[in-house]
């Protein structure tokens, strides 16, 4: 009975959870597969790749996640978009000047500078895990994210979906989102995080909100919200409790009274006066300015917001580090930015344009295997991400395993300090927080000098 | 008798109401107010393909590879059917009666999965047929997405980041603005708060002078109103033909917007109506008189004649008609004095033309030729006073709002029109005259309409996007607003100044 019940279940296409040896066979055509086209045993895949993330930047992402090493034939530090990051390069030192590559190349990063009585809280690596919320990918990738940020001392933020009863197991490395939903939201999550994330915009979408699909708010995704299931949720925008930088303010109070402790991060997107909203955030007591660029990932966005709506985060960090210098603020403020930083080589140029560190997304997932087909809403089948990333579909979602998946980033986010302290080594500097806002040692590659 | 339901005219036939009837009577009427509310809203409808567009990818699958793969899971995982039959796709590529040996590319969204697990004898590549529509400008992706609005008339929404180049030229040179935190409006796109997206043709004096009785006593407002910034302007090249022109008709007159349509079609199909805008020649401004419910009339060049503002043409036509009297005038050499006499003679809705890559003449691109028109007519104090339509380039949603930050009341569309309704192009789409294309053999008017309403649904949504992340509660608020976008180029000046190498932002 059972062997027809599998066959009547796998030609009607009904999901059900997967059986071990399906997980087992799935997972290794996938993990093997991803292996052989990173280490280049067959050609690139034709259709991988766009002008931000390119074919050989996701493969050489595969290959760091796989080896912990970084590749030697695949570029690996840019996309070709034509501008920002693309088109900015290093001006290292002869290299007789250079420093030996070593452990001793410090790439820590304080969090709090406002020398207050929060946490004192510094990460090993000038990055952290961006929100992605629960419903908008699994407890599994969610854990993968929290337990290799455990590993790297560093964080992974919930997102706005609540806060999974797995995430306890780690919750000195997870930053509790609160964003305009409130979804998840509650004082034992609050008081359960060293860091609280206060998402005011989204730069993939910013001025719009959230948008969770109902295909995708399940009973699981619901029940964690307090919604429910199977219907559209959105998180609206702004804070309808915010209106101005006073009320912005008493946010950051609420908080403070839950959580005396808790450092506060606020998230924000690119618009023009991008460097007053963050004045305004650090005079409201805001210990980090999370910048997030219009060039960011999400699970779901209109089209036209993507491209069109604020400006990309190349372009926000000096604008928001030179206010802020002009401010004398800065030292006690940390600038965190994200949307579009890709590569420890994005990572290192965002710091030398002026931010303090960054936040990572997509390179997550990619090191997990995302071909960025930007399905994650949910596509034509409704279920979510075919490589069971961005989904909480029961079949899906096994697809990604905890441990695989936090040994891949462990292994991806190793790579990417070997690198940055390359690009550190090369440049003379000895300290992470040395190449802060130093644009002296950037170059910008004319169309010139590559066509 | 109950005296305040006299007040209000609730009476039967048997007299005042009664106390009980009274509200009964006061909440039928209520439902009679409600049922005759009306706020403005595009119903779209998905609606099939007549031509579908080459798919997106082409999937190749290695016959004797999938046999042998089949054959190894049969012996490895016998009696497992569900992981012998399990397939790499959730889409249904290989869920057809013969599985992968007949796989389904329309269904494929180009995730890779069956590639990546299967490198010996699966295949995805990019459709090739697909790549080839359009023109440097007009992308396979602009076409794609037009193709993608008209069939759904919903919003596109995606996962993933943007993947596109870093600015770009034209209107991939601007951004728009957000605010961060004061947002009333942005309920308006969930439909609990109004966004006003119409658009007032014609023109409003700067005052109203009243005379000692009250009455009005100088210039009143000479305008009407369409709901929404965006009007259907004439086929371009080769396009035009009496059913495109019907499709136009109907649609704009479901959207409550305006079609520009050659006079001669309109007289033919006998499609003077409100919602249509017969374009005459200058030497035919006589036959304005033949129009009379049109609202608008535009007036163009002569064809073999140059550039000219036909002032005599404008008075002929003038005189012939009430309807308000347009004047198309190209970006060509000495446009600018074309435009200002054209005004000075008191023409009130100017319709500014650029090639259909969007720029003029000397080469220079839409947003800085409309943004010197309306900042020309600022200068003169006569901004209120004139409409000005654009057109040439807008091939995207996002153009709309941004050819209105850079001055225009309301747009033009051309190519959309033909892509909405899934037409083919052949060659360069740069010129106007020169547009080679065709549209489906069968064009059936009710699908084609649909088809337009849903783009225009779609383009008005994604407006309501754009104003919503400003806090702008109208569109007409949004005409000239510079201050709402930025320029990519001005913003990487600021970032990149000083960087070795870096020598302006078109670098």
């Amino acid at each position: 009975m059972a062997i027809i019940q599998g066959i009547t279940d796998t030609l009607s296409g009904k999901i059900v959870k997967p059986s071990e040896t399906l997980v087992h066979k799935t997972t290794h055509l996938m993990q093997d597969g991803m292996k052989a086209r990173a280490f280049g045993e067959y050609e690139k895949p034709e259709a991988l790749g766009d002008a931000r993330w390119t074919d050989e930047l996701i493969l050489s992402t595969w290959y760091m996640a796989d080896t912990g090493e970084v590749p030697d034939n695949l570029n690996f530090k840019t996309g070709k978009s034509d501008g920002g990051f693309d088109r900015l390069d290093f001006q290292f030192l002869p290299e007789s000047d250079w420093l030996e590559h070593s452990e001793a190349i410090d790439t820590k990063l304080p969090l709090n500078r406002r020398g207050d009585k929060k946490n004192k809280i510094e990460i090993d690596i000038p990055w952290y895990g961006g929100g992605m919320s629960y419903g908008s990918v699994s407890v599994n990738v969610m854990m993968s994210r929290a337990k290799n940020a455990k590993q790297w001392n560093s964080f992974m933020s919930t997102g706005e979906g609540g806060y999974p009863p797995e995430l306890y197991e780690v919750k000195e490395n997870v930053i509790t989102q609160v964003a305009t939903g409130y979804f998840g939201v509650e004082e034992e999550t609050i008081q359960a995080a060293p860091i609280i994330e206060f998402k005011y915009a989204q730069g993939a979408k910013p001025g719009l909100g959230g948008h969770l699909l109902a295909a995708k708010a399940g009973e699981e995704v619901a029940k964690l919200r307090g919604s429910v299931p199977f219907v559209s949720l959105f998180s609206p925008f702004p804070f309808h409790s915010t209106y101005s930088v006073e009320d912005h303010s008493k946010h950051l109070d609420w908080i403070e009274t839950v959580n005396p402790k808790a450092i506060l991060s606020v998230k924000v997107s690119t618009p023009h006066d991008v460097d007053m909203v963050a004045v305004g955030s650090y005079y409201a007591g805001a210990h980090i300015i999370h910048l997030d660029g219009g060039y960011g990932g999400t699970g779901a966005a209109p089209e036209i917001a993507k491209k069109n709506i604020a400006m990309p985060i190349e372009l926000a960090i000096p604008k928001v580090h030179k206010f802020l210098q002009k401010e004398g603020v800065r030292d006690k403020v940390t600038i965190i930015a994200s949307g579009g930083v890709r590569t420890a080589d994005d990572i290192a140029k965002a710091i030398a344009l002026g931010a303090d560190g960054c936040v990572l997304g997509t390179t997550d997932l990619v090191g997990m295997g995302c071909t960025r087909c930007s399905n994650c809403e949910g596509g034509p089948s409704g279920r979510g991400c075919p490589w069971g990333l961005t989904t909480t579909d029961i079949e899906l979602q096994e697809w990604v395993q905890q441990d695989w998946g936090a040994k891949r980033l462990n292994n991806l986010y190793t790579a990417m300090q070997w690198r940055l302290r390359d690009i550190l080594r090369k440049l003379g500097l000895s300290n992470v927080r040395e190449l802060r806002g130093r644009t002296d040692l950037l170059r910008y590659i004319g169309k010139e000098a590559d066509e | 008798m109950l005296e305040s339901a006299t007040h209000v005219g609730l009476q039967t036939t048997n007299g005042p109401l009664s106390i009980d009837q009274f509200g009964a009577e006061s909440a039928r009427l209520g439902r009679e107010i409600a049922d005759e509310y009306h706020r403005y809203h595009i119903e779209t409808e998905e609606v099939d393909d007549a031509d579908p567009l080459p798919h997106r990818f082409l999937v190749k699958v290695g016959k004797v590879g999938l046999a042998k793969l089949i054959a190894k899971e049969m012996v490895t995982y016998f009696p497992q059917f569900d992981v012998i039959l399990s397939r790499p796709c959730t889409y249904g590529v290989f869920s057809g009666p013969v599985g992968g040996f007949a796989p389904r590319p329309k269904l494929c969204v180009g995730c890779l999965r069956c590639e990546v697990q299967h490198p010996d004898f699966v295949k995805v590549l990019p459709n090739p047929d697909l790549l080839a529509l359009g023109d440097s400008y007009t992308t396979h992706g602009h076409i794609a997405a037009i193709d993608e609005e008209a069939k759904k008339g919903m919003v596109p929404v995606r996962g993933q980041g943007y993947r596109g180049r870093f600015g770009g030229p034209g209107f991939d040179g601007m951004l728009t603005d957000m605010s961060e935190i004061v947002r009333p409006s942005r309920d308006g796109i969930h439909g609990r708060e109004l966004i006003g997206t119409e658009v007032d043709i014609g023109s409003k004096p700067m005052h109203l002078s009243f005379d000692s009785n009250g009455k009005l006593s100088g210039s009143i407002p000479e305008m009407f109103t369409i709901q929404v910034p965006f009007i259907f302007d004439l086929p371009p090249g080769n396009l035009g033909s009496p059913q495109l022109a019907r499709v136009v008709d109907s649609t704009s007159s479901r959207i409550d917007t305006l079609a520009c349509l050659d006079s001669h079609t309109v007289a033919r199909l006998g499609l003077d109506a409100p919602n249509i805008v017969p374009v005459l020649d200058n030497t035919e401004a006589s036959r304005a008189s033949e129009f009379p419910n049109a609202r608008l009339i535009e007036l163009r060049s002569s064809p073999g004649r140059s550039w000219g503002w036909d002032a005599a043409g404008f008075e002929i036509a003038n005189e012939a008609t009430d309807a308000m009297i347009g004047i198309r005038i190209h970006f060509e050499e000495g446009w600018q004095d074309r435009l200002s006499q054209a005004v000075e003679s008191g023409v009130k809705v100017i319709h500014l033309l650029a090639d259909l890559h969007g720029r003029g003449s000397d080469g220079t691109f839409v947003t800085e030729l409309f943004k010197e028109a309306h900042m020309l007519l600022i200068e003169q104090g006569r901004r209120d006073a004139v409409t000005l339509f654009g057109g040439g380039g807008i091939v995207g949603a996002d153009h709309v709002p941004k050819a209105i930050i850079s001055g225009l009341d309301a747009v033009a569309l051309d190519l959309p029109v033909l892509f909405a309704l899934q037409g083919r192009s052949n060659g360069s789409l740069r010129h106007r005259e020169n547009v080679a294309g065709t549209l489906p053999r069968h064009l059936d008017l009710d699908w084609a309409e649909q088809r337009l309403a849903n783009l225009c649904g779609s383009w008005r949504d994604q407006l309501l996007e754009i104003l919503g992340a400003m806090g702008i509660r109208e569109v007409r608020r949004l005409r000239g607003e510079f201050g709402r976008s930025m320029v990519v180029k001005h913003l990487e000046d600021e970032a990149f100044e000083g960087i070795v190498g870096y020598v302006g932002g078109d670098c």
